[in-house]
């Protein structure tokens, strides 16, 4: 390959205009623009898809560590008596969370996502159309375990449900505006542990309120049981 | 998993004779049966959606997505820019750049060296350095 295709290609993937010399500047503008644009039509056909299969949908972010896979493990040991669940995992490599989930009486599918730190609508599209949704009555899915990647991209779910734990500090949440925004509920875990980290929890839901005043914020322990049925609740079940 | 990719591969020695209901009746059977196995390829971190399988000295490029339900053979080759998915590729095969294929069989020892294919439902076999020389079949 040429070294300015190298070039072209690597800003492509950056996808950071600032990087982009002046004459590919509005090659790699429209493209960015494309890209976002396919996301969200895609995003609406597989919200509207799930829709018409009378599925309850689900994405789940955080970074690695929040508690992600242990909340999604308490969820579905509280709802695998009355329904049928699909988990989407997304990570970089491995099916570790997949495994973990898949022992709770629910199907799973692992997207390994490779250098992407995101999953995107793309992704979720060609896991629906593969499978039959009469079998499901819900699809969580869990995102690649990062706070940043996953706010470019809708998945086309009911509701996203952004994780934090105190032991991530109590500025997590004032340092990622983005994706509380763009979420329906706010999970902040490992409460178990406020008392040992001294922590500033107050902060954190004032943060996430700030940023969104429509958000639902709740404290959880996924290791004591803490508030799980709250977030159920929260969840519509 | 041999005995179902024998199967298929017998469907398409005589491609002119393939029973399109009988084919994709069998590679339906076929996904729906299909493990995950990615931990054995040569190349760098492509995107994988579960159930792929990938036998021994599978090569792929970079930005490569593959799944779901795509078995590749044995020494088989994927270039880069490539998306694959619902696809059976058989052993030997050399699949170029920037192809997309959904719902399709690669027969063994294809090779096919040139860039930019995008097809849908079809058997491709043979060798071609050109898009034109490509002996492509609906399925």
């Amino acid at each position: 390959m040429p070294n300015e295709e190298i070039e072209f290609s690597r800003i492509k993937e950056v996808e950071s205009t600032n990087l982009a010399r002046d004459d590919i500047r509005n090659e790699v503008i429209e493209t960015k623009k494309a890209v976002e644009k396919d996301n969200n039509l895609l995003a609406d056909k597989v919200h509207q898809n799930l829709l018409e299969n009378n599925i309850k949908s689900f994405d789940i972010v955080g970074a690695i560590g929040a508690g992600k896979t242990a909340l999604l493990e308490k969820i579905a040991e509280k709802l695998t008596p009355k329904y049928r669940i699909l988990v989407i995992c997304g990570d970089i490599t491995t099916r570790v969370d997949a495994d973990r989930i898949g022992k709770h009486n629910v199907d799973t599918i692992q997207i390994n996502t490779g250098r992407e730190c995101a999953l995107n609508a793309y992704h979720v599209h060609q896991i629906i159309k593969n499978k039959d949704l009469k079998n499901y009555d819900i699809i969580f899915i869990e995102n690649v375990g990062n706070l940043i990647c996953p706010s470019e991209f809708v998945l086309g779910t009911d509701k996203r449900i952004t994780v934090v734990s105190i032991t991530e500090g109590e500025w997590v949440i004032e340092k990622h505006p983005m994706l509380f925004k763009m979420s329906d509920i706010a999970v902040i875990n490992k409460i178990d542990l406020k008392e040992r980290l001294g922590t500033n929890v107050e902060k954190m839901i004032a943060d996430a309120k700030n940023f969104n005043p429509e958000i639902e914020v709740i404290t959880t322990s996924a290791k004591t049981g803490e508030n799980i049925d709250k977030l159920m609740e929260l969840l519509g079940f | 998993m041999k005995e179902a990719l024998t199967l298929i591969e017998e469907n398409i020695v005589t491609p002119k004779k393939i029973e399109l209901s009988n084919i994709q009746e069998l590679m339906g059977t076929f996904f729906a049966k299909l493990k995950n196995r990615v931990d054995n390829y040569i190349g760098d971190y492509p995107t994988f959606i579960e159930p792929v399988y990938l036998e021994d000295n599978v090569k792929i490029g970079d930005d490569v997505l593959l799944g779901p339900n795509v078995y590749i053979g044995a020494n088989s080759e994927i270039a880069d820019y490539v998306e694959i998915s619902n696809t059976i590729i058989y052993e030997n095969v050399k699949i170029g750049e920037n192809f997309k294929l959904e719902n399709c069989i690669v027969a063994k020892n294809s090779s096919f060296n040139f860039t930019d294919l995008n097809v849908k439902n079809s058997l491709l076999m043979g060798v071609a350095n050109l898009k034109t020389e490509l002996e492509i079949y609906g399925l």
